[in-house]
């Protein structure tokens, strides 16, 4: 292959001694920044969604945390000990919020703030005098909290990484993470593009690679300055949405020279791309294994510290045709039955469960990467999250949260806590501790006073 | 500075309170400090909207016409946010590192494929004989012109003359195509390429009410009509400063109309409009539905688009024929889904007219795209279809169900005909109040099964498709079956309206607003004049005020260009 023979070229041409240029791909041979620093690889936080809620009935693990009877989780029973399940987790917030279950289960979701007044999306009865909408996720969303911390201390080749399978649309019920209030942030849907916007450098010589940067430098310099001339013309709103695009492009230009390539494991992954068809519902489990594989070398390369997998999204409707179903609707559909119908609560159960082997998946993958003494799921906690607790309530009370990693020892793993009702605030504010870089409240103080107890 | 043309002045400024109908659009107030100026806007029905950018289906077609890419490149872009039915609402579009990623991306890609094609780039001039310097300021000048939709400011071609320039003495670069393709790179990725700004002729009307100038007419008209730049046509009227008047600006809007690039946006409206996004992900119980097959869709949707083009630019263009027309275009493979409902032999892969039986088919509201996608996986189904009909034709929007209700659709059963099945239901206090609005609409649909074939029986019964409308401006009462009403729909001023605030929120890229009653009046009286059709329409919404008109731009930082 091509691809292999130049890599090796590049790493005999290393050892070589003869690349004058500091390319970070190098560090592949050597130790990473961070460890260099730290002695420790780094940590990372991986936030890992699925909609419409679980069977709560069903959702817990057993006493002694053996997973491998479990109905829905058991093919996490390998990763028992490195997992927590939290129930009782409630989005109080969501309870003050405008906007409908799925719209506040979602754009709370991370943020723990109320979603903004506005004119964008229809909520509940939008007919009549008054009709109801709503606007953007009124708040910064942890994830992006800590993207803007962490790259206080170091610039990785991106700030944070949003993965999504076919979430498709953007609009308040698809969107979890936010830069700021009114900010939402999108996702990298495209595996096949996201294989070469990640792991293009890898592939590409290294003089070639220093040629691209060199001229992608000149083209940014002259998109800023035509920028800058041209926001001096704009009225006041407008120049607020053209100096935000002018943002992007310092920050896309501060992370020209920053690449991937840290860490021994960090290689051009072996990935099954779907082609064009990675937005077609039964692509959607290929395109999801393809997003998680590159995502675990994403991390693996220290490309990023902080990323997400959203699969789609609030109101999801992909029909799981690949696991048995009795009714074979789409999930939202199914989610809305009465808890007394077997059939649909057989269909969400299959549904849940297929997640859940997802998730070990991943897990799997992560574990599987060694990084000094732990494990690269060791280094990390990797956060599932959920709109919702159960579909057909649309309750937002009892949220399936389940941490997998301790992210370096700091969660106390292979447990099973019942927060009886904490606010999952709380939680957000431990995930900020987890990652050092604490706060004390996050999002409406009210529902974030300090992290949650018993977690560490 | 130019002269104001005299059109200006003779806008009818009589702001009539028309109460509009359609709950959907939402009026949504106006800021507004309430002085003079505001009181000079108010009056003229003049309404600011916020910047413009591309979507990717304008992004996609505006390369195709700048440099002949038609490889869509565009599609890597995250999507646009959908607000108000439409992916291209101006205050709706946010930016993001992705998206300027992306564009980074896209821009690179597209400049090199363009500088494979330097003789068409370079237009004659020759860098080998007439100098590098030379053929790339032209360059600059001409392909820039058409990039920004506008003459270059002396800033601006410094600027690309700076990175041509480093690009040609750069060492490991150094060609002249190197930098012809920096410089597309750069201005692909320019403010002035990839969004629209707007900011009017130096000369108020009144207040601080002021014109376009006619280069930003030119693209006014032409993102609006063909989603996408202007061609040569426009690019010499705005030259000639020659689309100030509404006549000549209604002139161009009728030659546009004639171009095969109308074609994109109307398709682009209807799949939006009419929700054939959703066609993608229709499947069905092949045990109940044996004529389904994934390969049905692409045609279904080609059947219908190519039905309401045809109808729209070739056709008598009336609302009328689009819900009642007793004909459609589709290739034998479709014709044979449809069956007897075709009522001529169809042969072969190409799409062709067809006359349909008028007693089973009318216009697209009864096209399999729709019937089927307004179904269930195993049956038709009445609630949906009725809050089709409800929500894009008659621009009501319906409540959701209540947060904590619990829904449960009803099972199949073989002993009773859908409409019995969802009747029970319905009957039920707690769901009567919502449901009695969709079902009984989605009840006269009942002749077309889930995948939207014709049935005279289901489950060994008649198909009673009866159903009683109801809370509608003027169409209330009792239809049996789907061309009874087509027919009432046609000639509803509701339906009427609907259509005009759709096309009004689609071309304008935002939502209908308090300030716009004189503009939506005009456009109404002006589709009705023309017994509703749709080209004039189109026409009509560029005779507004609102489209006419901004108000003048007070820059943030001084220095307007």
């Amino acid at each position: 292959m091509k691809r292999i023979s130049r890599r090796r070229m590049l790493r005999g041409t290393l050892f070589g001694g003869t690349v004058a240029i500091g390319l970070p791909m190098l560090d592949a041979m050597l130790p990473t920044r961070s460890s260099a620093q730290a002695g420790v690889a780094p940590k990372r936080i991986i936030f890992w969604f699925s909609a419409n809620g679980t069977r709560q009935d069903i959702w817990s693990p057993p006493a002694n945390m053996d997973l491998s009877g479990h109905p829905m989780h058991a093919s996490l029973a390998p990763f028992s000990q490195k997992l927590l399940f939290l129930d009782g987790v409630d989005q109080d917030v969501a309870y003050d919020s405008i906007g409908d279950g799925h719209q506040t289960g979602m754009a709370c979701l991370l943020t723990n703030a109320e979603i903004l007044p506005g004119s964008l999306f229809c909520e509940g009865n939008c007919d009549g005098p008054t009709p109801q909408y709503v606007g953007w996720g009124g708040g910064q969303s942890v994830d992006q909290y800590l993207a803007d911390e962490i790259a206080k201390d170091i610039v990785t080749k991106f700030r944070s990484l949003e993965f999504g399978v076919q979430v498709r649309s953007s609009s308040v019920w698809s969107r979890m993470s936010y830069t700021g209030p009114d900010q939402p942030v999108p996702h990298r849907e495209d595996p096949n593009q996201n294989f070469t916007d990640l792991f293009g450098d890898l592939d590409t010589d290294p003089f070639e690679l220093a040629l691209i940067r060199k001229r992608r430098q000149s083209v940014l310099d002259a998109v800023m300055a035509d920028h800058e001339a041209f926001n001096r013309t704009l009225g006041y709103e407008d120049k607020q949405t053209l100096d935000k695009h002018l943002q992007s492009i310092r920050d896309l230009e501060a992370r020209l020279d920053v690449t991937g390539g840290v860490g021994a494991a960090c290689q051009e992954p072996t990935v099954t791309l779907p082609g064009g068809n990675f937005e077609q519902n039964d692509q959607y489990p290929m395109t999801g294994r393809a997003q998680m594989d590159m995502l675990v070398m994403a991390l693996a390369c220290d490309m990023t510290r902080v990323a997400s997998i959203q699969w789609s999204r609030s109101v999801s409707n992909v029909q799981h045709n690949w696991v048995p179903l009795r009714l074979g609707e789409g999930h939202h559909s199914l989610s809305h039955y009465d808890d007394s119908n077997a059939d649909s609560q057989a269909d969400l159960l299959e549904i849940n469960k297929w997640y859940s082997e997802q998730f070990a998946y991943m897990l799997g993958l992560m574990d599987g990467i060694q990084e000094g003494e732990n494990s690269l799921l060791d280094n990390s906690v990797v956060v599932w999250v959920n709109e919702l607790g159960k579909g057909n309530s649309h309750t937002r009370r009892d949220i399936p949260f389940m941490l997998a990693g301790s992210a370096q020892g700091y969660f106390n793993t292979g447990r099973h806590i019942d927060f009886g009702g904490e606010p999952h605030g709380k939680l957000l504010v431990s995930l900020t501790h987890a990652m050092d870089k604490p706060v004390s409240t996050f999002g409406v103080p009210q529902y974030s006073q300090g992290p949650l107890s018993g977690l560490t | 500075m130019r002269p104001l043309a005299t059109g200006h002045r003779s806008a009818p400024l009589a702001a009539l309170a028309v109460a509009l109908v359609c709950g959907c659009t939402g009026l949504i107030g106006s800021g507004g400090d309430g002085s003079a100026d505001d009181a000079v806007a108010k009056e003229l029905c003049v309404v600011d909207t916020p910047i413009r950018r591309m979507t990717r289906f304008e992004y996609n077609n505006t390369v195709r016409d700048l440099l002949g890419d038609d490889t869509n490149p565009a599609d890597v872009l995250p999507p646009e946010e959908e607000v108000a039915g439409f992916n291209n609402q101006a205050g709706a579009l946010t930016t993001s590192d992705l998206l300027v990623e992306q564009y980074a991306n896209v821009a690179e890609t597209v400049s090199a494929r363009a500088i494979t094609n330097m003789t068409t780039l370079m237009d004659g001039c020759d860098p080998a004989s007439q100098g590098s310097d030379a053929c790339a300021l032209s360059f600059i000048e001409r392909w820039g012109q058409r990039a920004y939709r506008r003459p270059l400011e002396q800033d601006e071609i410094d600027r690309l003359k700076g990175v041509f320039d480093w690009a040609v003495a750069d060492p490991d670069l150094g060609t002249f195509e190197d930098g012809i393709q920096i410089v597309i790179e750069v201005v692909l990725q320019s403010p002035s390429f990839l969004y629209r700004p707007e900011y009017g002729s130096e000369l108020p009307v009144e207040g601080d009410v002021v014109p376009f100038t006619s280069w930003e007419m030119a693209t006014k008209l032409s993102y609006m009509l063909w989603n996408t730049m202007p061609d040569d046509q426009l690019f010499e009227a705005a030259a000639n400063d020659a689309l100030l008047t509404r006549e000549q600006i209604g002139a161009q809007a009728a030659r546009m109309l004639e171009n095969d690039r109308a074609k994109d946006t109307i398709r682009n409206f209807h799949r939006q409009w009419l929700l054939l996004t959703e066609l993608d992900n229709v499947t069905k119980d092949t045990s109940i539905y044996p004529a389904f097959n994934a390969s049905l869709r692409p045609l279904w949707e080609e059947e219908i688009q190519t039905f309401i083009e045809q109808v729209i630019l070739e056709g008598d263009g009336s609302l009328q024929t689009l819900l009642t027309g007793d004909y459609s275009f589709m290739n034998e493979e479709l014709a044979s889904f449809y069956g007897d409902d075709v009522v001529e032999p169809v042969t072969g892969t190409e799409f062709q007219r067809v006359q349909l039986d008028p007693t089973r088919r009318a216009g697209f509201l009864t096209s399999a795209a729709l019937m089927a996608t307004h179904a269930n996986l195993n049956q038709s189904s009445p609630v949906f279809r009725g809050k089709f009909v409800r929500e894009q034709l008659m621009c009501n929007t319906l409540p959701l169900p209540p947060n904590d209700l619990v829904i449960e659709p009803p099972e199949l059963d073989p002993n009773k005909t859908t409409k019995e099945q969802f009747e029970e239901i319905g009957a039920d206090p707690a769901c009567a109040s919502c449901h009695s609005l969709m079902n009984p609409i989605g009840f006269i649909f009942e002749h077309y099964d889930g995948v939207g074939q014709w049935r005279d029986q289901q489950n060994g019964k008649d198909v009673d498709a009866v159903g009683e409308v109801v809370q509608t401006d003027d169409i209330d009462g009792t239809y049996d079956g789907a061309i009874e009403l087509a027919q009432a729909l046609a000639a509803s001023t509701q339906v009427q309206e609907c259509v005009s605030s759709q096309w009004f929120r689609f071309a304008y890229n935002r939502s209908v607003t308090q300030l716009d009653s004189c503009s939506i009046e005009q456009i109404n009286e002006r589709f009705a004049a023309s017994n509703f059709n749709v080209r004039e329409l189109l026409v009509a919404l560029t005779q507004t005020n609102a489209f006419l008109y901004r108000r003048a731009v007070v820059a943030e930082q001084g220095g307007a260009q």
